[in-house]
């Protein structure tokens, strides 16, 4: 078990791939050692594809009809 | 007029019209996208729609100042993000008067502990519903949702999300991570209510 009060510090930006080649090691090694940490951490990049699959809506056909029409006449 | 000065104007227009006409297909080619995020910084579908427009239609006018080569989606949700903010959306309390949020894994201990025995993760995510999402976003705060819908939806780089919304960088990450928080919980509360 770890201090898992830190690993909720990187766990975000670790998913977002902005920790240094050294902070990510380190968090790989910690995850692969800690259940606790990797149960959240597959929870959380799960939630990521459910979040932005639950929100999509598509253009309605006709906004996308309404745009097409806003361009300049060609002479 | 003489013919050697009308040619190369001719052959200017001509260039012109049709730089401009790339760069309004480029720009519709991209509408699905824009829409995708536009969606999510208002309200409404109404006012998505309408912003959308006024959104084009200003791009079609202004498409000079657009530099060739650099990021068009990026560029169009600049413009669509100002729109919104002229179109006098409602000023929110300040990101410092903010409650304090729980920690980021508050939603995956909410809804672990409610469920009924040992759950995986996949299991704990399915108790959420599409509607707790979408209610749970239009809930998070103006400031700290556009950086959300933009990093998170949109896929946007920390850097576009700066440039787009004209904050410095520091700003979109002390943003995103709080808005994610406030999602986490407002998800949490839709799941599964806020007591236990």
């Amino acid at each position: 078990m770890c201090n898992c009060d830190e690993c909720e510090q990187w766990m975000q930006p670790y998913m977002d791939r902005v920790l240094t080649d050294a902070e990510r090691a380190e968090a790989e090694t910690h995850l692969d050692d800690c259940a606790y940490c990797r149960k959240r951490y597959r929870f959380e990049a799960h939630l990521r594809r459910f979040v932005r699959q639950a929100v999509l809506e598509p253009m309605p056909i006709e906004l996308k009809q309404k745009l097409a029409d806003l361009r300049t006449p060609l002479q | 007029m003489s013919e050697t000065t009308r040619e190369p104007d001719a052959r200017r227009l001509a260039t012109d019209a049709r730089d401009r006409v790339r760069f309004e297909e480029d720009a519709l080619a991209l509408s699905d996208q824009v829409y995708r995020v536009a969606r999510h910084l208002v309200g409404s579908r109404e006012e998505a729609e309408d912003l959308m427009q006024e959104t084009y239609a200003r791009a079609f006018r202004s498409w000079r100042s657009f530099t060739p080569g650099t990021n068009l989606r990026a560029w169009l949700l600049r413009i669509l993000t100002n729109l919104n903010i002229d179109r006098g959306r409602k000023l929110q309390r300040t990101p410092d008067q903010q409650p304090l949020e729980e920690g980021d894994y508050f939603l995956y201990n909410r809804l672990e502990e409610t469920s009924d025995g040992p759950s995986d993760e996949d299991r704990v995510v399915q108790r959420l519903s599409q509607n707790d999402v979408v209610t749970a976003l239009s809930e998070v705060p103006h400031d700290f949702r556009d950086v959300v819908v933009l990093v998170d939806i949109g896929d946007f780089t920390y850097a576009d999300a700066a440039q787009i919304l004209d904050i410095p960088i520091g700003t979109v990450m002390s943003r995103l991570h709080r808005g994610r928080r406030i999602l986490k919980q407002a998800m949490a509360e839709s799941a599964v209510g806020s007591e236990s």
